[in-house]
C-alpha cells in the first residue's frame, strides 16, 4: 500500500508539472498582451526578447477607465449577456426537453434540419437581418440585439442540451410521473438539477458568444454609448493606423477578466446531480 | 385531450422555433430572394428580379480555385477536429484525476484564450507570435542563432500557423465540454473495472469513451460546422487588406469573400452564398451517419 | 389539471412575448407616417419662424479622433450663434456601414468624412447629394485644384476637400549618414550598404507589398493600377517593370507589415521610413529627430520623379440630409471650406490643408512636413475614385505579396492577378 501511495504522489506531481507547463504555454500570448499593457509609449512592440516591460506603468488601464466609456460598455455587455442567456436558455431548454422526451412525427427531420440551417455562415445573414430589423424599427435597440444573439445560439443550445437530456434515464421521470407531476414540474425538479453541467456549459457558451461578439454589436447599435465592450474595443482599435497597442492590450485584458471570474465561480456547480444523487442508469 | 397531447411538444418548441425562424431561416430565404435580383452598386435601390442569371455566374466560380479551396477546407476541418478532440480529451482526463487540488485554477487559466474576443487574439498572434521581426518564435530563433523564418508567406507553414491558432482558440471549449461530460460518467463503473483488472487504456476504451459519445456528439458536430465555416483566422492572419502575407491559402468562405463579396454585387454574392450553402449540406451528408445515430 | 392550464397559459404568454417582439413590424406603418408628419411640421416651423431652432448634424468618419475633434470644435465654435451643432462619430469599416445606413434617414448620418477613393462607390449607390446643390462653387474657389478634382465623380462635385495626405520620405536625423540621395538608385546603394536584416537594422523600411506604398514607383514608371476607363493595368509592361524595381528594395525593407515597419523606425532600428503624417504621434513619443523629404525629390532611373497617390479627406452629404437640413449643412460646409479649419488641422495634426489660404499662416508655412506634402502635390496623382478601384486593392496587393514574399515570377503573377482583377470588375455589374 505504501509503495502505491508514493507512486500516486509522484504521478500527481508530474501531472501538476504538466499542467503548469501547459497553462504557461497557453498563456504566452496573453502574457504578451499583459506586458504590452503595462508598457509605456506606443512602440511597446519591441525587437528585443524580454519578459519585463522597460518602463512599468498602469497608465493604460486608468486611461481606459477615464477616457473611454468603459463602465458604460461593461454595463451594456452585462445587460445583453444576461438578456440573451435568459431568452436563449429559456426557449431552448424547453425545446431541447421536448425534442428529447416526446416522440412525434417530424421530430428527427426537424433536428436534422436545424443542424443544416446552422451551417449557413452568419456573416452572410447580416444584410438580411438588417433589412428585417429596419422594417421592424428594431435597429439601435438592445431587445433587437438580444433577439439576434439568442436566435444565433438557439440551435446550438438545443442540440447541446438535448444530447445530455437523452442520457438521463427515463425511469427517473416515470417514477415522478406516476406521482402526478406535470411536464414543467418534471423539467424543473428532475431534469434541470440532473443536467446542470450541460446547462451551465451551454449558458457559458452563450454568455461568451455575446461577450465577444462585435460585428453585430457595432453594426446594429449606432451610438458609442450603447456599444458592448468587444464592440467598443473594435470600434476604437480595429484600424492598424490608429491603434495604440498598449491601450488595446489593456482593454483586451479587461474585457476577458469578467468572463474568467464567471468561469472560476461556476466550477463548483459543474458537478452533475446525476452522480451526486447516486442514481444509476 | 389527445389533440392536446399531440400539440404539447410543438408548443414547447415554438418559442425557440420563432427565434430561429427570424434569425436563421429568414436570412437564408432573403438571401435566396436577393440572389435572383440584380442588386448591385449600380442598381442599389432600383433592383429587379432577373431570374437565375446570377446562378449561372456563380456556378462559373466553381473552378479549380474553388475546388482547391474545398479541399483545403475539408483538410482543415478534419485535422483540426481530430487534434482538438484528442488533445482536449487528455487534458480533461488529467483535470479529473482525483487529488489534483489546483484543477479549478488550471481550468480557469486554460479557459483564458476563450475569454478574449477573436479578433484580439488573432491580432496578438499575428504581431506577438508570428511577426518576422518581433514575433516570439523568431525572437527565440535569433537568440539560438538561427535565421528568421516567415511563417505566413507560404501555404504549408501558413496552414500550420492558422491551425495552431485555431487549436489555441477552440480547445478551451472542447476541454470544457469533455470535462462537463466526464462528470456524468458513473464512478462505480471504474471501480468494478479496476477489480476486473482493466488498465488505463481499457478503462478509456470500454467505459469513458462510450459513455461520453452520446453527450459529446452534438457538441462535436456543432464544432465541426464552426471549424468548416471558420473565416476570421485565415482572413485576419494572412489576407487582411494592407498586410497580405503572401500565402494563397483559401477556405471556401475566404474564397467566396474574395471572389464575390468584394465586388459589392449583392445579387451575385447571394447566389454564391446559396451555392456554398448547398455544398455545406452535401458535406454534411458525409457526417450524416453520426447525426443519424444521435437523433 | 388546473395547474397544467396555468402552465400552458404562462407558456403561451412567453410565446406571445417573443412573437410580439418580432412582429413589432405590424405597427410600423402608423409609426412611420406619424414621424413624417412630425417632420413636415417641423420644417414648416423652421421656415416661418425667425428664432433659430437647434439643428444637429451627425458626421460619420473612420479616421483619427483627434483630427475629427479639431474640426468639430472649430465648426461648432463658429456656428454657435446659428444654433448648429456638429458631432463626429467614429464608425469602423465605414464603407460597409454606409451601404447599410446610407439611405436610412432615421438612423444614418447627415454627412460622412473619409478619403476620396470610396466616393465613386457611394455616388453610384445614389446616396450622396452633389455638393453644388447645397453651396455655390465659389465657396471652393480657394481649394487646391487637385483636391477639388479628387472630389469629383463623373463631372459632379460630391465631396468638399478638407485636407490631403501623400507619402513622404521620413528619416531619423541621428541615424541617417550624409545627405539624403536624390535618385532612387543612389538610395538603393545606400540601403545595400546600411542594412543588416539578421541584426534587425535597416536603412529604409516601407510597406513594400501595400498598393498605396508601391504606387509612387508604379506611377513614376508610367504604369497604373487602374485607368480612368476602369481598365486594370497590372500586366502592363511599365507596371511590371515598376514591381520588379520595387522588389529589390523590398528585400531590404523587412516584412513590410505596418506594425513592423513603424516599430522598427520608432525604435531606431530603421533610419528612414516611407510613411505619412499619421505616423507623427508615435515618432514624437519615441523622441526621434525627424527629417522629412518629398517623394517627388527622388528621381527614378527613367528620369521621372516618384509619383505617390494623394488621398484627399473630405466630406460628402447624404441625399436625405441635403433635402431636410439644407441651410444648416450649407453653413457647415462653408466653415469647413474656410482656411481656419485647415490651419487648426495643420497645427494639431500636421495635416496639409486643402485650402490654399491656410498656407499664408506663418506656422503652417514653417511646418516642414506640410510643406513637403504640398510640394508633392505637384507630382502626386489623386487615388482613382471610380468604384472599380475598390476591387483593385485585393489583386494588386496579392500580386505584390506574391512577388515580394513568395518569390513568384513577375510576368506569371501579373497575368494571373490581372485576370482576377478583370473578373472582379465584371462581377460588379
Amino acid at each position: 500500500m505504501g509503495g502505491n501511495k508514493i507512486k500516486r504522489r509522484i504521478g500527481l506531481t508530474l501531472l501538476n508539472v504538466v499542467f503548469i507547463i501547459l497553462c504557461f504555454v497557453g498563456m504566452i500570448p496573453i502574457l504578451y498582451a499583459l506586458i504590452l499593457s503595462v508598457s509605456d509609449g506606443n512602440n511597446a512592440l519591441s525587437s528585443s526578447l524580454s519578459l519585463l516591460p522597460k518602463k512599468f506603468t498602469l497608465h493604460n488601464y486608468s486611461a481606459i477607465f477615464i477616457e473611454e466609456p468603459f463602465v458604460l460598455w461593461l454595463k451594456n455587455s452585462v445587460i445583453l449577456s444576461i438578456g440573451t442567456c435568459v431568452l436563449a436558455m429559456g426557449t431552448s431548454v424547453v425545446a431541447a426537453y421536448s425534442f428529447s422526451r416526446h416522440r412525434y412525427k417530424g421530430r428527427k427531420s426537424i433536428l436534422k434540419l436545424l443542424l443544416l440551417l446552422n451551417a449557413f455562415p452568419q456573416i452572410l445573414s447580416m444584410f438580411a437581418i438588417f433589412r428585417l430589423f429596419k422594417e421592424c424599427n428594431m435597429l439601435n435597440s438592445r431587445v433587437g440585439l438580444v433577439i439576434i444573439y439568442a436566435g444565433s445560439m438557439c440551435i446550438f443550445s438545443i442540440w447541446n442540451m438535448k444530447g445530455y437530456f437523452d442520457t438521463i434515464p427515463i425511469e427517473i421521470e416515470e417514477a415522478s410521473k406516476i406521482d402526478g407531476a406535470s411536464d414543467m414540474k418534471l423539467l424543473r425538479k428532475v431534469i434541470l438539477p440532473l443536467a446542470r453541467p450541460a446547462i451551465i456549459v451551454t449558458a457559458v457558451m452563450v454568455l461568451i458568444f455575446v461577450w465577444n461578439e462585435y460585428l453585430f454589436a457595432t453594426t446594429f447599435m449606432l451610438n458609442d454609448k450603447s456599444y458592448t465592450l468587444a464592440g467598443g474595443l473594435y470600434q476604437l482599435q480595429a484600424n492598424d493606423y490608429s491603434r495604440s497597442w498598449p491601450l488595446f492590450s489593456a482593454a483586451a485584458i479587461l474585457v476577458s477578466i469578467p468572463i474568467l471570474i464567471v468561469f472560476f465561480c461556476i466550477q463548483k456547480y459543474m458537478v452533475s446531480g446525476l452522480t451526486a444523487g447516486g442514481v444509476k442508469g | 385531450m389527445r389533440l392536446k397531447r399531440k400539440l404539447v411538444p410543438w408548443i414547447y418548441s415554438l418559442p425557440a422555433m420563432v427565434l430561429i425562424g427570424a434569425i436563421i431561416v429568414f436570412p437564408i430565404l432573403y438571401t435566396g430572394f436577393i440572389s435572383v435580383t440584380n442588386m448591385n452598386l449600380f442598381h442599389w435601390s432600383n433592383y429587379r428580379i432577373i431570374g437565375l442569371e446570377n446562378y449561372e455566374r456563380a456556378l462559373l466560380k466553381v473552378d479549380s480555385g474553388f475546388l482547391k479551396a474545398i479541399g483545403t477546407t475539408i483538410m482543415w476541418t478534419i485535422l483540426n477536429m481530430i487534434l482538438q478532440i484528442a488533445i482536449a480529451y487528455f487534458i480533461a482526463l488529467g483535470l479529473n484525476v482525483k487529488g489534483l487540488r489546483l484543477s479549478r485554477l488550471y481550468k480557469t487559466l486554460l479557459m483564458f484564450p476563450w475569454a478574449m474576443p477573436a479578433y484580439v487574439s488573432i491580432l496578438l498572434w499575428r504581431v506577438g507570435i508570428y511577426n518576422t521581426e518581433f514575433g516570439l518564435l523568431n525572437k527565440i530563433l535569433t537568440t539560438l542563432g538561427i535565421h528568421k523564418v516567415n511563417y505566413l508567406s507560404e501555404n504549408v507553414p501558413a496552414f500550420i500557423s492558422c491551425m495552431v491558432l485555431n487549436l489555441w482558440m477552440a480547445l478551451p471549449f472542447m476541454i470544457m465540454m469533455i470535462d462537463g461530460a466526464l462528470q456524468s460518467v458513473d464512478r462505480s463503473y471504474y471501480e468494478s473495472a479496476k477489480l476486473d483488472g482493466a488498465g488505463f487504456l481499457a478503462q478509456n476504451i470500454y467505459i469513458t469513451i462510450p459513455a461520453l459519445k452520446p453527450i459529446l456528439a452534438p457538441a462535436v458536430i456543432m464544432t465541426t460546422f464552426t471549424t468548416f465555416k471558420q473565416f476570421d483566422i485565415v482572413y485576419l492572419l494572412t489576407m487582411q487588406k494592407g498586410s497580405l502575407t503572401g500565402s494563397t491559402l483559401q477556405t471556401i468562405i475566404t474564397y467566396a469573400q474574395q471572389n464575390a463579396f468584394v465586388s459589392n454585387n449583392y445579387g451575385l454574392s447571394s447566389a454564391v452564398s446559396i451555392v456554398i450553402f448547398v455544398f455545406i449540406i452535401v458535406f454534411s451528408l458525409f457526417t450524416n451517419r453520426g447525426i443519424k445515430e444521435e437523433v | 389539471m388546473k395547474k397544467r392550464v396555468k402552465q400552458s397559459i404562462s407558456l403561451l404568454l412567453c410565446v406571445l412575448l417573443v412573437l410580439g417582439a418580432l412582429t413589432g413590424c405590424g405597427s410600423k406603418d402608423t409609426k412611420d407616417t406619424s414621424k413624417e408628419t412630425k417632420e413636415t411640421t417641423k420644417e414648416e416651423a423652421k421656415e416661418s419662424s425667425t428664432p433659430k431652432e437647434p439643428v444637429s448634424i451627425k458626421v460619420w468618419h473612420d479616421g483619427n479622433e483627434a483630427i475629427m475633434k479639431t474640426i468639430e470644435t472649430r465648426v461648432n465654435d463658429t456656428l454657435k450663434d446659428e444654433n448648429i451643432t456638429v458631432t463626429f462619430e467614429k464608425k469602423a469599416g465605414i464603407t460597409d456601414q454606409m451601404k447599410l445606413y446610407g439611405n436610412d434617414e432615421a438612423n444614418g448620418p447627415d454627412m460622412y468624412m473619409a478619403a476620396h477613393d470610396s466616393l465613386g462607390t457611394f455616388a453610384e449607390m445614389g446616396i450622396l447629394a452633389p455638393i453644388t446643390d447645397i453651396i455655390d462653387t465659389s465657396v471652393m474657389a480657394d481649394q487646391l485644384p487637385m483636391t477639388v478634382d479628387a472630389g469629383k465623380y463623373k463631372d459632379t462635385q460630391y465631396m468638399l476637400p478638407i485636407y490631403f495626405e501623400t507619402l513622404l520620405f521620413m528619416y531619423n536625423k541621428d541615424l541617417w549618414q550624409g545627405e539624403v540621395p536624390t535618385t532612387t538608385d543612389a538610395l538603393y546603394d545606400y540601403m545595400v550598404a546600411n542594412t543588416n536584416a539578421d541584426a534587425g537594422t535597416y536603412a529604409v523600411v516601407n510597406q513594400h507589398s501595400t498598393a498605396y506604398n508601391v504606387a509612387p514607383v508604379i506611377n513614376g514608371f508610367g504604369g497604373y493600377i487602374i485607368d480612368k476607363d476602369a481598365k486594370p493595368g497590372l500586366n502592363e509592361q511599365a507596371t511590371k517593370d515598376a514591381i520588379t524595381y520595387n522588389q529589390k528594395f523590398a528585400k531590404l525593407e523587412a516584412d513590410g507589415d505596418y506594425n513592423t515597419v513603424t516599430t522598427l523606425f520608432n525604435e531606431g532600428k530603421a533610419a528612414a521610413i516611407i510613411g505619412g503624417p499619421w505616423l507623427i504621434d508615435g515618432i514624437n513619443k519615441a523622441g526621434i529627430k525627424l527629417g522629412v523629404k518629398s517623394l517627388s525629390s527622388f528621381t527614378l532611373p527613367n528620369g521621372n520623379a516618384l509619383a505617390p497617390y494623394s488621398g484627399v479627406q473630405g466630406v460628402g452629404v447624404m441625399k436625405y440630409a441635403a433635402a431636410s437640413k439644407k441651410d444648416a449643412i450649407a453653413k457647415v460646409l462653408t466653415v469647413l471650406a474656410g482656411p481656419e479649419v485647415g490651419i487648426d488641422l495643420a497645427k494639431t495634426a500636421n495635416c496639409a490643408p486643402a485650402n490654399q489660404k491656410s498656407y499664408d499662416d506663418t506656422t503652417v508655412a514653417a511646418n516642414e512636413m506640410i510643406v513637403a506634402i504640398k510640394d508633392t502635390a505637384s507630382t502626386a496623382l489623386p487615388m482613382p475614385n471610380i468604384p472599380q478601384m475598390s476591387v483593385m486593392w485585393g489583386p494588386t496587393e496579392s500580386l505584390l505579396a506574391a512577388v515580394n514574399k513568395s518569390g513568384e515570377d513577375v510576368n506569371k503573377a501579373a497575368d494571373k492577378y490581372q485576370k482576377e482583377a478583370l473578373k472582379a470588375i465584371s462581377d460588379m455589374q
